[in-house]
């Protein structure tokens, strides 16, 4: 059993959705509650079912209301498990915590979640068991009340001086925890406060003392109706940010006696704690000028030193909280020099180095010139800042951090200098010295993060310094022989032209680097094998209208003639090639291209070996031969119109090139929304048309053995007909108003039904009558159950999609078939089969059930309900109102029988051959009814 | 102040990806969503997050050269924060996602950024991070050890305790407190009725006899060039690591550090954060300043009042006059073998002692060695089975001149081509020297015995260390052109 769970709870962390596709969530948070309440289950099993409550609660517990009842649930077992399972309790307080948090039962104060804060408060008091087990259950009560404050702050602003007394009092590790909880309260209580108009001194005494008498009015609503997320938020988001005041005069000693006691006792906390503690005095410190921040001076110096990433943070935090009213400039020096040696320190992580690096960047001046992105703090010198110059040896991260911060410094330095009518530093010619070091490295055969490495870092540089000639000049060159030594680098080369490209818009190193790389490919000698490197980085040049396209004709012209090849015929270099011609097609320097660019396509297709290259050539020649330059434009331009010229533009010209084009028109493209959708088509059985020859069976037994007949031809009656229209779904965007070629794909949740074969409809247009499509569902056993669906096809442009549809529910009732009586039969032979097998039903040993259903209802509503609902399977008379019998087949083979008599109350007798519909019977009838009443089954 | 997510996976370069942990913390989930407000972006199914995690981490596909979403030059984030772009509808963002890495296994987790979410805060601004940070560092510690190899058995078994050791350190997603390293943490020992509060971070109380245990290492790393044009670095860092057995809810101990007479300062000084107190002028030398003769020099005084495990009460660095052994390496190219000089020549001020004394002289993009005609004037010299190093053991004494020296050829006509390298090309070479002094620091820093003070009634045993050990210590070949490692003295 305890494998079988952990299997289950295992694939459902793995993936909510897929296991919940495969069963409904209340489903299994039902059977994850019974097994809780299981006495049997070991302790460690029972954790692990909490697993799913914990981290996802919010799919199991689909609203409010589940939420609560969910909670009320845990708390039993919560309060009937062991007080001496500590390894099952706490967990289970942490589940319950986040039940009653993500289904909003705290926000909204349920009667749940007052019920578990008592028990938590209760539980955090509870100061008897001052060893061991007890104190682990209070550590983690803490922790849930601090969050529960946290997602719902103010929740325990009443409680203030209590939780203040149980900190101090507390002797044992567990104060932290109390001083955490302690320090989030106090800060939204004062936060809270600041939003109050005219709350003072008086109000914050108050609160501070528990003084409930005196305390503010709005209290518990308050937060409600303000904007949650701005108390949630942090109040120290440097020089941008505003921090709400509170207005208190200098007289606030209880605040500084809190303060004061919280602080000296914060070097008892771990230091994760202990960033988090000051952080919240911080933000307490102010919103409260009445106190000033010399109360953090004490720490100030303990702190300053650390060795801890989180609490250096805290400090600079601090920092940017009170700038020179606590750090004086001395500090302030300090604290940079500090974090350009932290930034390069041996003992420390790279990712620590790194951050380091990040709050260089955003260094919290106390008086601060620029704000923003990127502002260098003023005392970062260019001498100081040199002991961050990349090096070979740092990691890809590192290394393109520091160069970062190194352009940054040098583009200052060289701002300055140039006024100053001096030379570019020598800082950046080392930047450029790195730069090329990397690239010798990748020209030796650097690894593959080098060779990105080094593109980025060439992005970057360029990115800072294009515009000093020398540098971005050289840096083209030695681009352009790396590249002749490595062309299967081509992919970098025009990823770093587009991205130059697209952010220097105003410069032109983009186009000269294409020229450059053009030139370099088309001057020398080349290998064959790497052709298709150069043709593609050919094509990109091709695209730049800017650059004579002459020198790529002649190259192009060159190796069809030269080598062997046309001969050779390789589809995909024939297909590179057109590529690169198509995009000379559409370049606006055509008309000079014209006669070369004619012989190229001529020759490629009279002599190329493949025939599909052949025709392509062929087609090309004929439309640069035959139209004129607009048209061919238009036919071929890349940005041509939506619609019916993306249909043109994909037939004609796409499969030339290894583009967009091409790819997009091979892939299945995922549909972002949902696009259709099946209704169900309303069913249109009647009463089943009666024979009038009335050739009955004589009695019970024989209609019985007639009857079941039948069912020896394979097949016979095993088919559900479930109808639906198949139409689009609201809100698709209308360039999805015609489909073609539309093939449903239906997939099981479960094991009820035989697997449903793929369903092909020819079109489906928005503006005609939408498709009838049948699902011929075969049941193994009569269950409801949820198909998944989804739909290719192809779109008015030729390209193929994928969309999933909405699941397709079969409800309990589309199981049902009228009798497949013999044709033959009349009414009478139909009454005997039910009361034949009525009679079998009810005798025990054959596995049959019974069972009775019982409502008020009054006649009329009876009769209409009978004649919604039952009509294609009543067998009794119609005239006969004393009692309607009905028979539904539930195709493989079972019968649901009813006899429904009108007393006092309205009885619904149940007989069935199969027991377990008796569940859903009974909710069948309490759907159609809308009444509950008491069902008594008999087995 | 907290984290959503958490994930800890392995993987071979890219390879046989596993995810080995995950955790989400919902009601973090829950504050997350209400902060974002519109531009909430919710966390991704495992699967999906370990896709756009290798993604960002540069180990996606690693049989393609070339993707553009793993390899595009355009680098937008800023580390340590990696941006997981989702594919999906909707396209959001996940930001700041942390990761750390350490052979096989990635830690990853995703801090509440508790700031407006629009603009986006700058990441010095979220507390979060800083606390994710040292939260995935703890947890490295715990699952793989500190340094070494991860050992696979360990990690099996301490992945399987991680969910009882996050229900203490980080219950509900906000990090209390890092795992202890080694054993799981131990149930607290009952406190004594005192009026002093049990720091939270000792596990419980000594009882027995007192013990403390300093010891001081120094490591040096260098850079030799042997080239006019290049100066050689050097470089000190020391540490000093405690192990104190101490009775007493907060007892205190003082240690201190001394500087021989004229001794440079020791600078850019970290403290554990059990030290209660620091003098302002401990922290005044860094060695990005200038150097300031006036310097406060020592003694350097470190009250604290330890926790039960050892710990690192300071780290300093320090600037020396000169490098503990100078090397030059001098390679020629002569007809299909390399000649091969060097001289090694150990300072005076450095205790002729070692625990250990090795050179490694890699070749890289050459065949394996043919013949190799190499005489040293002292140790021993062994050619690696890989035919591609030379490994000089030079024992544990330098000879009285304080100079050794190697001379010979080497030939590289093996069968097979050795190891390659795109750094060392051509005559780009180095030797890496490996050494190890007992009982000596370089910058002359030591830790007295009886300066060791703990204010306690019962009897203590002190014991004290030094040493030095080398780390990263090329010579490199001046023949050839070597990289630059560091900027600051070209500058």
């Amino acid at each position: 059993m305890s494998e079988i769970w952990t299997e289950r709870i295992l694939s459902f962390s793995r993936s909510p959705s897929r296991f919940l596709s495969g069963t409904t969530a209340d489903g299994f948070l039902a059977e994850l509650l019974r097994e809780l309440r299981d006495d049997r289950a070991n302790y460690s099993l029972k954790v692990l079912l909490l697993s799913p409550l914990c981290e996802s609660p919010s799919l199991l517990c689909l609203s409010d209301s589940v939420g609560e009842e969910t909670a009320l649930e845990l708390m039993s077992v919560f309060n009937q498990c062991s007080p001496k399972a500590l390894q099952f309790r706490c967990p289970l307080l942490l589940a319950l915590t986040s039940v009653l948090v993500c289904t909003s039962c705290v926000n909204n104060r349920s009667r749940a979640s007052q019920d578990f804060l008592d028990l938590l408060l209760q539980i955090t008091q509870d100061t008897a068991d001052l060893h061991g087990d007890g104190v682990a259950l209070r550590a983690t009560a803490c922790d849930c009340l601090r969050e529960l404050e946290a997602c719902s702050p103010g929740l325990l602003s009443q409680r203030l001086e209590l939780l203040g007394g149980l900190r101090q009092r507390e002797m044992s590790r567990l104060h932290q925890a109390y001083a955490g909880l302690h320090t989030l309260v106090l800060r939204n209580a004062v936060y809270q406060l600041t939003q109050e108009t005219g709350a003072g001194a008086e109000h914050l005494k108050a609160l501070l003392g528990g003084d409930t008498s005196v305390a503010w009015e709005a209290e518990l609503d308050l937060m409600n109706n303000k904007d949650d997320s701005a108390i949630l938020s942090s109040l120290i988001l440097g020089p941008m940010g505003t921090v709400p005041t509170l207005q208190t005069g200098p007289d606030c000693k209880e605040l500084r006696s809190v303060l004061s006691s919280l602080l000296e006792e914060s070097y008892l906390l771990t230091p994760l704690s202990q960033a988090a503690l000051l952080h919240r005095l911080t933000e307490v410190v102010a919103m409260v000028p009445g106190v000033s921040p010399a109360v953090f001076r004490a720490q100030l110096l303990r702190l300053l030193g650390t060795s801890e990433v989180c609490l250096l943070h805290s400090t600079l935090l601090m920092k940017s909280a009170f700038t020179d009213s606590l750090f004086s400039a001395e500090d302030e020096a300090f604290l940079l020099h500090r974090l350009v040696v932290l930034s390069q320190h041996p003992l420390l992580t790279p990712p620590e180095k790194l951050f380091y690096m990040d709050c260089i960047l955003n260094f919290p001046e106390n008086r601060p010139i620029g704000c923003g992105d990127d502002a260098l703090p003023v005392l970062l010198t260019p001498r100081l800042a040199s002991v961050l110059v990349p090096t070979v040896f740092n990691d890809s991260a590192t290394l393109l951090a520091r160069l970062h911060l190194l352009c940054l410094v040098y583009l200052e330095e060289e701002e300055e200098e140039e006024n100053e009518g001096g030379e570019e530093g020598r800082g950046l010619a080392y930047l450029f010295d790195h730069l090329t070091s990397l690239l010798h490295i990748v020209d030796n055969g650097g690894s593959r993060e080098i060779v990105v490495t080094f593109f980025r870092a060439a992005f970057l540089f360029l990115s800072y310094f294009f515009h000093v000639e020398r540098y971005s000049r050289s840096l083209m060159e030695e681009l352009c022989s790396l590249y002749l030594r490595h062309p299967h680098l081509a992919p970098h080369f025009i990823n770093l032209a587009d991205h130059i490209q697209e952010q220097l818009s105003e410069a032109s190193w983009a186009t000269e680097f294409l020229k450059a790389l053009q030139g370099a490919v088309t001057d020398t000698d080349l290998a064959s094998r790497d052709l298709r490197w150069h043709l593609k980085l050919l094509s990109r040049v091709a695209e730049e209208g800017d650059i004579h396209q002459r020198s790529t004709v002649s190259f192009l012209s060159r190796i069809i003639t030269s080598s062997s090849l046309c001969v050779k015929g390789d589809w995909r270099l024939g297909n590179f090639l057109l590529g690169v011609c198509r995009c000379l097609l559409v370049h606006p320097g055509l008309d000079a291209l014209l006669i070369p660019l004619a012989d190229v396509l001529q020759h490629l297709a009279c002599h190329y070996g493949d025939t599909d290259v052949r025709d392509h050539a062929r087609l090309y020649y004929t439309l640069l031969t035959t139209l004129s330059r607009e048209k061919l434009a238009g036919v071929l331009s890349q940005e041509s119109g939506e619609g019916g010229g993306q249909a043109k533009k994909r037939t004609l010209s796409c499969i030339v090139a290894e583009s967009e084009g091409l790819t997009s028109l091979l892939t299945v493209h995922r549909a972002k929304k949902i696009l259709l959708r099946l209704m169900e088509e309303p069913r249109t059985e009647t009463g089943s048309g009666l024979n009038q020859s009335e050739a009955n069976p004589e009695g019970a037994s024989a209609a019985l053995e007639q009857y079941r007949a039948q069912f020896d031809v394979p097949g016979f009656a095993s088919e559900l007909p479930l109808n639906y229209q198949l139409t689009h779904s609201e809100g698709a965007d209308s360039c999805f108003d015609q489909l073609f070629s539309v093939r449903l794909h239906f997939s099981l949740t479960d094991d009820h039904y035989e697997p449903l074969g793929d369903i092909s409809v020819p079109c489906v247009f928005r503006e005609r009558p939408p498709p009838s499509v049948k699902l011929g569902l075969k049941p193994r056993r009569p269950q409801p159950t949820t198909l998944h669906a989804s739909a290719i096809f192809t779109s008015q442009d030729g390209l193929s999609w994928l969309t999933d549809l909405p699941d397709v529910h079969v409800a309990f009732q589309q199981t049902f078939l009228p009798l497949p009586a013999p044709e033959t039969w009349g009414r009478g032979g139909r009454l005997s089969l039910f009361e034949g097998l009525w009679d079998e039903m009810s005798e025990e040993l054959t596995g049959g059930a019974t069972s009775l259903f019982c409502c008020p209802l009054p006649e009329e509503a009876l009769a209409a309900l009978v004649e919604k609902h039952f009509l294609p399977y009543v067998v009794s008379d119609p005239a006969d109102r004393e009692e309607v019998k009905v028979l539904f087949f539930l195709p493989p083979q079972s019968h649901l029988l009813l006899r429904i008599c009108s007393e006092e109350t309205v009885h619904f007798s149940v007989a069935t051959d199969n027991w377990q519909l008796l569940p859903h019977i009974n909710s069948y009838l309490l759907t159609l009814t809308g009444t509950h009443t008491h069902t008594h089954t008999l087995t | 102040m907290s984290v959503r997510a958490l994930w800890i996976i392995s993987h071979e370069k890219g390879e046989n990806v596993s995810l080995r942990f995950a955790r989400r913390f919902a009601t973090v989930e829950h504050r997350a969503k209400i902060l974002a407000g519109s531009s909430y972006t919710a966390v991704p199914e495992d699967n999906t997050v370990l896709q756009l995690l290798l993604t960002e981490l540069g180990l996606s596909d690693p049989d393609k050269p070339f993707v553009a979403l793993r390899d595009d030059c355009f680098y937008r984030q800023r580390s340590p924060a990696l941006e997981l772009r989702m594919d999906s509808p909707g396209k959001g963002m996940l930001w700041p996602v942390l990761a750390v890495s350490h052979g096989p296994i990635t830690l990853a987790c995703l801090p509440l950024v508790d700031a407006p979410a629009e603009p986006r805060p700058a990441l010095a601004s979220l507390l979060s991070v800083s606390q994710g940070l040292t939260l995935l560092a703890g947890l490295q510690t715990f699952l793989l050890g500190s340094g070494g190899k991860p050992d696979s058995e360990v990690l099996v078994s301490r992945l399987a305790m991680l969910p009882s050791v996050l229900l203490q350190v980080c219950p509900l997603g906000t990090p209390l407190d890092v795992p202890l390293p080694g054993a799981p943490s131990t149930p607290t020992v009952p406190t004594p009725a005192e009026n002093q509060k049990q720091p939270a971070w000792k596990t419980g109380l000594h009882r027995g006899r007192a013990a403390v245990n300093v010891a001081l290492i120094e490591t040096v790393r260098s850079m030799q060039y042997g080239n006019r044009s290049r100066q050689d670095l050097w470089d000190v860092y020391g540490t000093v690591t405690c192990k104190c057995e101490v009775e007493g809810v907060l007892p205190n101990v003082m240690v201190t550090l001394t500087l021989p007479p004229n001794g440079s300062p020791l600078q850019d000084i970290l403290v554990h954060p059990c030290v209660t107190s620091l003098d302002s002028s401990i922290l005044t030398a860094s060695s990005v300043d200038n150097f300031d003769g006036s310097a406060f020099s020592g003694p350097y005084k470190f009250p604290f009042s330890p926790p039960l495990e050892p710990f690192r009460l300071c780290s300093y660095t320090s600037q020396v006059p000169v490098p503990p052994i100078l090397g030059s390496y001098q390679l020629k190219e002569e007809e299909n073998q390399l000649r091969v000089s060097v001289t090694l020549k150990l300072h005076e001020s450095v205790k002729n002692s070692f625990e250990y004394c090795e050179a490694h002289l890699p070749f890289f993009n050459r065949d394996q060695f043919g013949v190799v005609d190499v005489k040293v004037s002292s140790g021993q010299l062994d050619v690696s089975k890989e035919k591609n190093l030379l490994v000089w053991g030079l024992g544990q004494k330098f000879p009285k001149s304080r100079e050794v020296t190697m001379e010979g050829k080497i030939s590289f006509s093996g069968p097979t081509p050795g190891p390659t390298d795109p750094l060392c090309t051509e005559l780009t070479a180095y030797i890496k020297l490996y050494f190890k002094v007992p009982d000596m620091t370089l910058s002359g820093c030591s830790v007295d015995q009886h300066s060791v003070q703990v204010y306690s009634s019962a009897k203590q045993r002190i014991t004290t260390s030094r040493e030095l050990q080398s780390k990263e210590y090329f010579i490199w070949n001046s023949t050839g052109s070597a990289p630059v490692s560091s900027g600051q003295m070209m500058l």
